[in-house]
């Protein structure tokens, strides 16, 4: 310690892992935060649901969304992800999700060659409940899904300020799709 | 204030500069946490490296109040080094 720049540079490689062990006490006290969400998602109409030119079916229904999760933020909580799902059983795949797409000009497009969009705006900052009514279509791979059920899943992925994201998710059953083309 | 500190000044340094760091980083984790903002953790911390850095880096009067008394010039004159007699 017999120069400035020596005392200064000790001090500040110091103060920097210190630093590093303070942001992990934060991503640590993410741990004492139980978060309690909730969400509720109706089918208000099924606007229309055919058979497509490749065999896959396509369905449209309009959705009333709405959800709390405002548990979900903690001080170190930098924004929420959030998306609905639809999951289903075909005799070929035993586990098929499909994100919902949405035709609404603020939605943000993935690109994914099935054409999957999410489905709620892109991110939630500081805002907890999301009442939202809005189209939705799934465009499901699989033929013959007349009088299927599927259950629609919100899911989210918590995006700290510091530390390790994190998903769960809500899972709501007893949706079904009609018996007949329309 | 660029000169060289004593030995006891440095020893007082480092002291200084590990205790304030520490303690500065506690009160902001719990500031921070208690206030439920995770900048008010990050200003507290910041404004306590920089006060820090003030305190201790520069070669302040109080870091040299044990000064170590080299011999004079001209006493070491007096008292040549001795010689080796065997090489």
């Amino acid at each position: 310690m017999h120069s400035f720049g020596y005392r200064a540079n000790a001090l500040l490689t110091f103060a920097v892992t210190i630093l590093a062990l303070m942001c992990a006490m934060a991503s640590l006290s993410d741990n004492l935060n139980s978060p309690s969400p909730t969400s509720q998602v109706q089918v208000l109409n099924i606007n229309w649901f055919q058979k497509k030119l490749d065999g896959d079916d396509e369905v449209s229904m309009t959705l009333n969304v709405s959800a709390n999760l405002e548990s979900l933020f903690t001080w170190n909580t930098k924004q929420v992800f959030v998306f609905l799902a639809a999951e289903y059983e075909t005799p070929k795949n035993s586990l098929n999700q499909r994100k919902l797409s949405n035709d609404q000009a603020n939605d943000h497009k993935l690109g994914c060659p099935c054409g999957m969009v999410l489905y709620l705006p892109k991110s939630m900052q500081n805002s907890g409940s999301i009442p939202q009514t809005s189209t939705a279509s799934l465009i499901k791979q699989g033929s013959n899904l007349r009088g299927r059920e599927f259950n629609l899943t919100l899911h989210w992925h918590v995006m700290p300020k510091t530390g390790k994201m994190f998903a769960d998710k809500i899972v709501m059953s007893g949706y079904r799709l009609p018996e007949a083309y329309r | 204030m660029f000169g060289q500190m004593d030995w006891q000044g440095q020893k007082l340094a480092e002291q200084l500069v590990q205790i304030m760091l520490v303690s500065f980083a506690v009160m902001a984790l719990l500031v921070g946490y208690a206030l439920e903002s995770f900048q008010s953790m990050m200003l507290i911390y910041a404004g306590g490296v920089a006060l820090t850095t003030l305190i201790t880096a520069p070669n302040w009067p109080f870091f040299n109040r044990h000064p170590l008394n080299w011999l004079d010039q001209s006493e070491a004159v007096k008292h040549p080094k001795p010689k080796l007699l065997r090489t």
